[in-house]
């Protein structure tokens, strides 16, 4: 009987208590820095290494590369670079490997879409994904 | 009102009482829509979240509409080994009965409808009508969770209609009418709630277990029954259990307050505000007490309902018909 109106005292208390929810849709969620996110990219700092590429444990990145534009330079440029965010986990691998932090992460993660193919982002897509990139990336 | 009860019948009456039904019916879903959105509003701050905030401004307010228009959208499925007819008519056995007993219901000394004599005993002779659909209802779905469901609907129903009546009857033996009207007028000086608070006490309890609420919310218990005698209920006819649900509430919420509360005297020596808006403020205290039970309770066994209804409260509201008897004679 006691416990049936501690019960009721406790209901009641919790009515004016601060809520727990987010008001996530309308306001972003505060993210840790560490957090995972769709990748950005920096076409400008790409070294066309393949590392990403070859580390990736779903395969989802493709990349091509051309020769220095300016023939006094050596090495090559970045020509086309695709994340296939169908099958990306988002392991952070690419972003670990990169010794020139040419592509990093952000805390941006709504990927829904309406079709598959808005899923396979393109280079100028990941190099313009240029909101909360993550501060801290050591080579 | 009287004297159109009281005219001779013709289409003009036909066409007034019509509209007067129908009015009463817009209402009585208007409060279904609020009472619905409150209810999820209160349970949704009592556990810590904020409840719909979505639809109809910041706080919700068109959300049931929207669930609503949604439930006229969805596919009316009837189940092929269904019992047909009976499976249609359940929901309309259900709920006819729960807008009939608000005729027998004074709001305010001018607005009322029926001034039946024994408006207490029609209610509740009445409002004993919709176990019967629930049961239909549970039966015709030929599902062993609706039946199962059903079953102890009516089990759960006939034990505590009777509590609910013997409390009750301490009030019209103080009243000494069971006209509804009389009833408040008895309680001009003092309420019945402090004239009589063991009857007003089991009176609450049969009738949170009579709306099939938390916690004697076994006819639909969700966790167990899935959702008990409405499983295979889907779109409107659902809609129709539900309204029914919530119009009793409506419906138990104005009796309690017209039996125990005082309908619609004011408190002491606030007699300046209109009666209407001492019935509605101490309606929607009842209905807040109940959405509160319903935020705090877990549901009690089956088996210990039925123990607590005829062990407890029986003898209970035994002793408070004796004991009312015997003051009555003594001191009136």
């Amino acid at each position: 009987m006691i416990g049936l109106v501690k019960g009721l005292a406790y209901t009641l208390k919790e009515l004016t208590r601060e809520k727990v929810t987010y008001k996530y849709p309308h306001e972003p969620l505060p993210l840790p820095d560490r957090f995972r996110g769709i990748q950005k990219f920096y076409p400008e700092k790409c070294i066309v290494c393949n590392q990403c590429m070859n580390i990736c444990p779903t395969q989802c990145i493709q990349l091509t590369g051309k020769k220095h534009p300016d023939p006094t330079k050596k090495g090559k440029v970045i020509e086309t670079y695709n994340i296939n965010f169908e099958i990306c986990i988002l392991c952070d691998l690419c972003t670990e490997v990169c010794p020139t932090e040419a592509i990093v992460m952000t805390n941006n993660f709504e990927l829904a879409e309406y079709s598959r193919d808005a899923l396979y982002k393109d280079l100028t897509w990941l190099d313009e994904n240029d909101t909360n990139v993550r501060r801290e990336n050591k080579p | 009102m009287e004297q159109w009860l009281e005219s001779a019948p013709g289409w003009t009456n036909v066409a007034v009482f019509f509209g007067l039904g129908a009015l009463l019916l817009l209402v009585v879903l208007g409060f279904v829509t609020y009472a619905i959105l409150a209810e999820r509003k209160v349970m949704g701050f009592m556990q810590g979240r904020i409840g719909p905030n979505q639809v109809g401004g910041r706080l919700g307010l068109l959300q049931t509409v929207a669930d609503v228009l949604k439930l006229l959208l969805k596919e009316d499925t009837i189940p092929k080994a269904a019992d047909r007819p009976l499976y249609v008519l359940a929901p309309i056995i259900a709920f006819t009965p729960s807008f009939m007993v608000l005729a027998a219901l004074p709001f305010t000394d001018a607005f009322r409808f029926a001034d039946i004599g024994v408006g207490l005993l029609y209610y509740i002779a009445v409002s004993g009508l919709t176990t019967i659909g629930v049961v239909t209802g549970g039966w015709a779905s030929n599902n062993k969770y609706a039946l199962l469901g059903g079953m102890r609907a009516a089990a759960q129903m006939i034990s505590y209609e009777i509590p609910l009546v013997m409390s009750a009857l301490g009030v019209v033996l103080l009243a000494g009418s069971m006209n509804l009207v009389d009833i408040v007028t008895a309680q001009d000086n003092v309420w019945f709630i402090f004239a009589q608070p063991l009857a007003f006490l089991i009176f609450f309890i049969a009738a949170v277990a009579e709306l099939n609420r938390v916690p004697f919310d076994l006819p639909e218990a969700e966790s167990e029954l899935v959702s008990g005698f409405h499983v295979e209920y889907s779109g409107f006819r659902w809609a129709f259990f539900m309204l029914a649900e919530y119009v009793y509430l409506f419906a138990m919420a104005a009796l309690i307050t017209i039996l125990f509360l005082g309908g619609w005297h004011p408190v002491a020596f606030l007699g300046w505000i209109p009666g209407s808006v001492w019935f509605a403020l101490k309606f929607c205290a009842i209905v807040y007490v109940l959405i509160w039970f319903r935020a705090t309770f877990p549901r009690v066994r089956a088996d210990q309902l039925m123990e607590f209804a005829w062990k407890v409260l029986l003898p209970l509201s035994l002793v408070n018909i004796v004991l009312t008897a015997v003051i009555k004679s003594l001191f009136f």
